[in-house]
């Protein structure tokens, strides 16, 4: 469920062309057909609840009940969802949207600098314990987040940050994984001979990671950042326990509060009392899909052809 | 003597660069462990005495078997759909290259999108009989009441579903690119020797990303195991409390902030983490996966 | 080790350059700011106090999820901060704020004044805790008989005044594709058990709770209206169930049901509810279990103001709980579907609500002799009471499990978690 999910040799292939597979035959070409269909409805299943989603918000709440799933209601009611969206808490959604863009811009950068720094440490220099750390950093990469979040919560309230988004962006900023893919490509895409030469010349650790190994790092902090985005963006359990005043909200918890104190799921939230119905949930949903929907389709390509292709071409 | 100064300038600049993520590590990972430890053994209300009773008193808690076998029930759909489904697809998606191929890929990862609330909003209208665009679908297999899904033994498949889509097509994309990395030889030379399709995508292409797609189950178990936002959001909706303490995590999260038992709830926080700090040690030392990677004794 | 945590932290704090502002406190201009927590049906009246007491009060306000009043304030005590001043929430909540290992509610004797509490009269009493006050109540959500006189007409039917006469009533429907009424939720505790007087949190001693499901009150319960559920004329499904409103409520098919007081406002009129047209409904006494004292009435909601400990201003605060549960402006306002619990209040609303002609007969009568005779057994205790309805009763009821087998878990559960909350339990 997370989405640090991408392996070691992806990063590093180079894309491949694979010719199609000849058909042979009536036996063959029915496999063909059976094979687009499969795909074709798999497709079709993954992009349905988009749909549905970019048309609820044009709905009213009767219209959404009582119309065909697929309808068109119009586009005055956009607006009109949006207006009733605002009118929750003096519009707190334009807080959340802020601080969703706040807190993932500032977990991906503390992130992605980190893990880049730590993954030339373990690939390039005389760091003392590689193998310890490196284990350990392997072991919290496969524990998933979610886990420590009680022990977590302890800790921050120890610490005085609990309900203080600095909490949110600390700990989502720890970031393994991210050292990891750093550590895999700057030990095996680029060649040692780069770094042995820049040191020979005489340059230092930090003048051989800025003048060498940085400018070549383009793709691999495409990649870096691209996941931890991922991550960041829909981030919900540890903000949901971390932090108490809705103002601080990042939009992730803000739609799952609205959803639980809303009548638009539960009638017994009281209809007549509050704007948010389903298509106010639907449209603050869309705000939290399209941004991780646009980052996921620009980093498609990025995705198969790999952190090495990126980084020679640039 | 001019090599020793060398490395330990080395060693001085590899140890800053590497000081951030150290804290870090140390503060949001290693610390909550150790803090973890430290709590699970206090006193609590019905163990005054605290210790290892504390853990005793939770697998014995009336909540924690159900919650168990939600979460075993939820493992053993989910795990094996996303091995089996992930792989097919990607397999098939690879004997298609061409102009159809990226937006297929594109399709597959528009769920990803919709996670967390969003997720349980958009399942609970997919699956409400009276609003489902598969009503069709849902009136077949005898669904005419959104309660004959949103029950008990339906809850598993339900959170499989939601967890699935969000998962899957990422997978798929992942494991496509593992495909790609497999030398065209290797492939052509299968072809000489007659292998068709079929032949090729199981004898061969599949044995080859094994390694990716156990690491994946791993993760994708890990992660599992962990499940919360789903139940805990649903519990809040037209099915109030339907799902309450449903999950492990569920009841690790209520036995800290609803039973006052801060104990309790480190303590399972704890027998979760040792079972996935045991699947990741497995990976790693168990595995090929990080052969390579300067894990295992014997790589240079 | 824990302090070089908070050196570090710091440290790394400082380079995050963010603003992260906390709520509660002085406002600048030095008059006294409070934070109130308000479930969404009571933003109306927490709105217009803000603006009543602009100037004087700063009061802000933040909406919550009933259901996680338990878990923020156990996040809050936690973490030493972050409190709301006042908070909209259940008597139980109460009992568990009010505790020693909680200590987030108020003793509001001194706060209020006596005039305030005699203008409760009886209808404070989950409020009184060991003779102390820690909130104030809000609402009464006594249930009543809520029936349709156009359907009553055409099926010739008399108005049940016992429990008996209500299932037989119940059974004529058989057939005529009326219903009288859904359970699959809370509902069924608060028509059937409750008003049976079932014990399932019976304090006999101060942390001594009774739970005790083979009671005959209890199952003279199940006794009566299995039968009912078996011929289908009362459904299994939770009355806010998508479908059951689809295909039954909203065709004007309910002939009876049994219900709070608030319903008629809030579940049986609005357009995106029931939609029950307006002249048809009515309401009437809530039946009789028994003779004589065996007459209660159940309870579904009825909220309470409690009031923080760490309030920096708690006269201000206690100020606040005050004008919410008492003020008229609440009791006249056409958001208000809840009957309030405050007497003089209560006046002004019954004037409004008896002249509603969407109404087919006086239905404050029916409430108001059913609000001060809400059962006393089970009493707001510190164990998730409400909360395990979901999972167990409402989820075996939805199932089609037997109501004995419902109620059988439900009390399992409590029996297994109030020990965790310092109960000693009987089960027999």
């Amino acid at each position: 469920m997370t989405s640090e999910t991408i392996t070691s040799d992806v990063v590093v292939s180079p894309q491949h062309t694979r010719g199609i597979i000849k058909s042979r035959g009536v036996g063959a070409l029915s496999g063909r057909v059976l094979v687009w269909i499969v795909l074709t409805v798999f497709g079709i299943l993954s992009v349905v609840p988009m749909i549905w989603l970019v048309l609820a918000p044009s709905k009213t709440a009767q219209q959404l009940n009582n119309n065909p799933p697929f309808s068109f209601g119009s586009f005055a009611q956009y607006g009109v969802t949006w207006s009733n969206l605002l009118s929750q808490n003096n519009g707190v959604i334009l807080n959340w949207m802020a601080n969703s863009v706040i807190y993932t811009a500032s977990i991906v950068l503390i992130s992605c600098v980190t893990a880049v720094l730590a993954g030339y440490a373990l690939a390039a220099t005389a760091l003392p314990f590689k193998r310890v750390l490196l284990i350990i950093t392997l072991v919290a990469m496969i524990i998933p987040p979610v886990a420590l979040v009680v022990p977590l919560f302890v800790e921050i309230s120890a610490i005085g940050l609990y309900d203080n988004p600095i909490s949110v962006i600390l700990t989502s900023s720890f970031y393994p994984f991210g050292v990891f893919l750093a550590y895999i490509y700057f030990s095996n895409s680029i060649p040692v001979e780069l770094y042995e030469a820049a040191k020979v010349d005489g340059a230092g650790e930090f003048a051989t990671f800025f003048r060498i190994a940085l400018p070549l790092s383009r793709g691999l902090f495409g990649m870096l950042a691209f996941f931890s985005f991922s991550a960041a963006w829909v981030n919900y359990f540890l903000p949901y326990v971390l932090l108490q005043t809705q103002q601080n909200f990042n939009l992730s918890v803000g739609l799952g509060f609205l959803f639980t104190s809303s009548p638009a799921l539960n009638p017994q939230n009281g209809a007549q009392q509050s704007l948010i119905g389903r298509p106010e949930i639907a449209l603050a949903s869309l705000f939290l899909a399209i941004p991780v929907l646009i980052v996921f389709i620009a980093s498609s390509r990025l995705l198969v052809r790999g952190v090495l292709a990126g980084a020679v071409k640039s | 003597m001019a090599r020793s100064r060398t490395t330990r300038r080395s060693l001085i600049a590899g140890s800053i660069m590497f000081a951030p993520y150290l804290i870090l590590l140390a503060l949001f990972g290693v610390w909550p462990i150790v803090q973890a430890v430290l709590v699970s053994f206090q006193p609590t209300v019905v163990n005054p005495a605290g210790g290892l009773q504390n853990f005793a008193d939770v697998v014995v808690d009336a909540r924690f078997v159900p919650a168990l076998l939600n979460v075993i029930v939820f493992l053993a759909m989910y795990v094996p759909a996303m091995l089996i489904v992930v792989s097919l697809m990607s397999l098939l998606l690879d004997t298609v290259q061409g102009r159809w191929n990226l937006p297929l890929r594109l399709s597959y990862i528009v769920p990803a999108s919709m996670t967390g609330a969003t997720a349980v909003l958009i399942w609970y209208f997919m699956l409400e009989p009276s609003l489902s665009p598969y009503q069709g679908a849902l009136h077949a297999l005898g669904i005419t009441q959104g309660n004959q899904i949103w029950r008990q033994g339906g809850l598993a498949w339900i959170f499989v579903a939601m967890a699935f889509f969000v998962g899957a097509g990422n997978w798929i994309v992942v494991q496509y690119g593992s495909l790609q990395s497999i030398s065209d030889d290797i492939l052509e030379a299968a072809r000489i020797d007659g292998a068709n399709a079929w032949q090729i995508g199981l004898r061969i292409k599949l044995p080859l990303i094994r390694k990716y797609l156990v690491y994946m189950g791993i993760l994708v178990f890990a992660a599992g195991l962990q499940v919360f936002i789903e139940p805990q959001l649903i519990s809040g909706s037209v099915y109030t409390g339907i799902a309450r303490d449903w999950s492990l995590n569920q009841l690790s999260y209520d036995l800290a902030f609803q039973n006052n038992n801060l104990a309790g709830s480190a303590a399972l926080s704890l027998m979760l983490l040792v079972v996935c700090i045991v699947a990741a040690i497995i990976v790693i030392f168990r595995t090929d996966f990080f052969e390579g990677t300067g894990v295992a004794k014997h790589d240079k | 080790m824990k302090r070089l945590a908070v050196a570090l932290v710091a440290v790394m704090a400082l380079g995050v350059a963010l603003a992260g502002c906390s709520s509660g406190g002085t406002s600048a201009s030095g008059k006294p700011s409070i934070l109130i927590w308000v479930d969404t049906p009571r933003i109306p009246q927490a709105t217009e106090y803000q603006k009543e007491m602009k100037g004087k009060v700063d009061v802000k306000i933040e909406t919550i999820a009933q259901a996680d009043a338990q878990t923020k304030i156990a996040l809050a005590n936690r973490a030493k901060k972050g409190w709301p001043d006042v908070i909209f929430g259940t008597a139980a909540d109460t009992a568990v704020f009010r505790d020693p290992s909680n200590g987030y509610a108020a003793d509001l004797t001194k706060l209020v004044p006596k005039k305030i509490f005699d203008g409760f009269g009886e209808g404070n009493s989950d409020c009184l805790f060991d003779g102390k006050y820690y909130c104030l109540k809000n609402d009464l959500a006594n249930t009543v008989l809520w029936y349709n006189t156009k359907i009553f007409k055409e099926l010739g039917l008399t108005v049940p005044t016992t429990m008996q006469e209500f299932a037989d009533t119940a059974m004529k429907l058989q057939g005529t594709g009326y219903s009288a009424g859904a359970y699959g939720d809370q509902l069924y505790y608060a028509a059937f058990l409750q008003s049976s007087e079932c014990p399932l949190a019976q304090l006999t001693a101060p942390n001594t709770v009774r739970i005790a499901p083979s009671d005959p009150k209890c199952t003279r319960v199940a006794k009566l209206i299995q039968p009912l559920l078996d011929a289908g004329v009362i459904d299994k499904r939770s009355p806010f169930d998508a479908g059951f409103i689809k295909d039954v409520a909203a065709q004007d098919k309910v002939a009876m049901t049994i219900g709070p007081s608030w319903w008629g406002d809030f579940v049986i009129r609005p357009a995106a509810s029931w939609n029950v047209p307006a002249g048809e409904i009515a309401a009437a006494n809530m039946p009789a279990w028994g003779s004589g004292n065996d007459n209660k009435s159940g309870a579904y909601g009825g909220g309470v103001f409690t009031v923080s400990s760490h309030a920096k201003f708690p006269q201000a605060a206690a100020d606040a709980a005050v004008w919410m549960t008492t003020s008229d402006w609440m009791a006249t306002a056409a958001t208000t579907p809840t009957f309030p619990a405050y007497g003089p209040a209560n006046k002004l609303w019954e004037a409004r609500i008896s002249k509603d002609p969407y109404y087919a007969n006086n239905v404050y009568t029916a409430m108001a002799a059913g609000a001060n005779n809400i059962s006393q057994v089970d009493r707001p205790v510190r164990f998730p009471f409400v909360a395990q309805f979901g999972p167990t009763l409402a989820a075996d009821i939805v199932n089609g499990k037997s109501l004995t087998t419902a109620l059988d878990d439900y009390a399992k559960s409590l029996q297994n978690l109030a020990p965790q909350t310092g109960y000693k339990v009987i089960t027999k």
